[in-house]
């Protein structure tokens, strides 16, 4: 899975972090953040590639930072409190609490919106 | 607790229930807050002391203790002065 | 010109965040133009009361270092067109912000809005100090506990040594039946001992609770007493005088049996 992964990224730098990120913590990265972990409502990453989470992302996540469009953000249980990618914020809506899917999931964006899909390793290959 | 105590909460009257205790206690506390004894605020005291009594006795300055006691429930403020002697002529 | 209302308390836990929230929104609700301010840097609370926190993009921090716009940082609240909160940072520590900075951010907001409510940091440190900087009224929010009335007696002082000269209190989470059988202190007990005016008294009440896991103020809650407390407070606030509401349990025995009925 790790290996499978990391064949998706593009080829720039990337770091690891191998710990939860609670609330009031920040990771800002100029690349592909890649976590271990889970993501605390709180916490948030800046990364200027995409973002992966090995865990449930809670927070606040922003791929693509500096304008990048085509960057990604998955996780295992993917439920911000907010949403970047590139230029565009995105925020669940109000209201009832949605219920997740057991299946990981990727955001990213479609025809100048954000879109959030099942994660299929074989549609992201191609 | 003693059957009236019993039979006033049932009725729910007024009886010596915990808050009596908290309002002394915070009376208490405020006191030595509120008094915010500094090391400085009691210099100034002992000093301003040794002045008045100097008046009427010679007192042992170097002995002298002034200190703020927060004891059995009271707040007070104890002086231990010795006396070395005690002035004649006061009219 | 609007008015600057801090609300602090010197102690945590006491209901600071909870009071700036509902007396903002009950402002808002009486059709006034307020915006709230959360200066609690690192520990920010009032955008997830409030129900806000996904909307969060600029923060206070981002404001006074002039990486945005006050404009763009101020989140509008969702039911409320005249109500905007400024969150704090959740990311910075609490001397990202000084006295200086919070003065010039007060006197910007009072041109645009009725009420500035503040919601101060627990302590009485560096974040306390720029938190009442910009201020011209205090309420001191406290609760029946020895604890909580002896830091707000110490706030008291330093507000009074500050220049807020008169402070309003707020004695939340009285219980009533305690106070009734005497184990709690009651709200004249907490006057006696801190000599200040009163502006509420809010009970200890579940809907709070809930308020706050939905992201709702009890105050828009018809049904909810500390939601009517709120509405009381605020309503002091813009100058209407206002009976202290009673706090006797609703009911004897047979309004009990009538309420297990129609449930």
């Amino acid at each position: 899975m790790n290996q499978f992964l990391a064949e998706n990224l593009d080829n720039e730098k990337t770091l690891l972090l191998q710990k939860t990120l609670r609330s009031g913590q920040s990771i800002h990265y100029d690349g592909n953040v890649v976590v271990l972990g889970d993501v605390n409502p709180g916490a948030e990453i800046v990364a200027a590639g995409h973002i992966v989470v090995f865990g449930a992302l809670r927070g606040v996540v922003h791929a693509g930072a500096s304008g990048e469009a085509g960057a990604t953000v998955t996780a295992f249980s993917l439920a911000p409190t907010q949403l970047r990618i590139g230029s565009l914020i995105t925020r669940p809506p109000d209201g009832a609490a949605i219920s997740l899917p057991e299946h990981p999931e990727i955001a990213k964006i479609k025809d100048g919106s954000v879109v959030i899909e099942r994660f299929l390793p074989s549609s992201e290959k191609a | 607790m003693a059957f009236t105590d019993v039979i006033n909460r049932i009725f729910g009257k007024d009886g010596n229930g915990s808050k009596d205790v908290a309002k002394e206690r915070l009376r208490l506390v405020l006191v030595h807050d509120r008094a915010n004894m500094s090391e400085d605020v009691m210099n100034h005291l002992r000093e301003d002391l040794i002045a008045v009594i100097n008046k009427y006795m010679e007192i042992d300055q170097d002995a002298l203790e002034v200190s703020m006691n927060n004891e059995d429930g009271t707040a007070s403020l104890v002086a231990n002065i010795p006396i070395l002697s005690v002035k004649r002529n006061i009219s | 010109m609007g008015e600057v209302i801090v609300v602090t308390s010197g102690k945590g836990g006491v209901g600071k965040t909870t009071t700036s929230a509902n007396i903002g929104t009950g402002l808002a609700a009486l059709g006034h133009k307020v915006a709230m301010l959360d200066t609690d840097i690192g520990l920010r609370n009032l955008d997830v009361v409030m129900g806000l926190e996904n909307r969060i993009v600029y923060d206070i921090v981002d404001v006074v270092r002039e990486n945005c716009r006050l404009k763009q940082a101020m989140i509008k609240d969702k039911r409320f067109e005249n109500l905007y909160l400024l969150p704090a940072a959740q990311t910075k520590d609490k001397t990202a912000v000084n006295e200086e900075q919070m003065r010039d951010l007060c006197a910007k907001l009072k041109d645009e809005f009725d009420y500035i409510i503040i919601d101060c940091p627990a302590g009485i440190e560096h974040g306390f100090k720029s938190a009442i900087a910009g201020a011209e009224q205090a309420i001191v929010v406290t609760t029946p506990e020895v604890s909580a009335v002896r830091d707000a007696d110490r706030i008291i002082g330093l507000l009074e040594a500050a220049g807020l000269k008169s402070p309003k209190l707020v004695v939340n989470r009285i219980r009533t039946k305690m106070v009734k059988t005497g184990d709690m202190m009651s709200v004249e007990d907490m006057l006696d001992i801190l000599a200040i005016d009163l502006l509420g008294i809010v009970p200890d009440d579940d809907s709070i609770v809930i308020s706050t896991n939905k992201g709702e103020p009890a105050v828009l809650d018809d049904k909810s007493k500390a939601g009517q407390a709120y509405r009381n407070i605020a309503a002091r606030i813009t100058g209407k005088e206002v009976p202290l509401m009673s706090l006797e349990e609703s009911g004897g025995f047979f309004e009990k049996i009538r309420s297990i009925f129609s449930k």
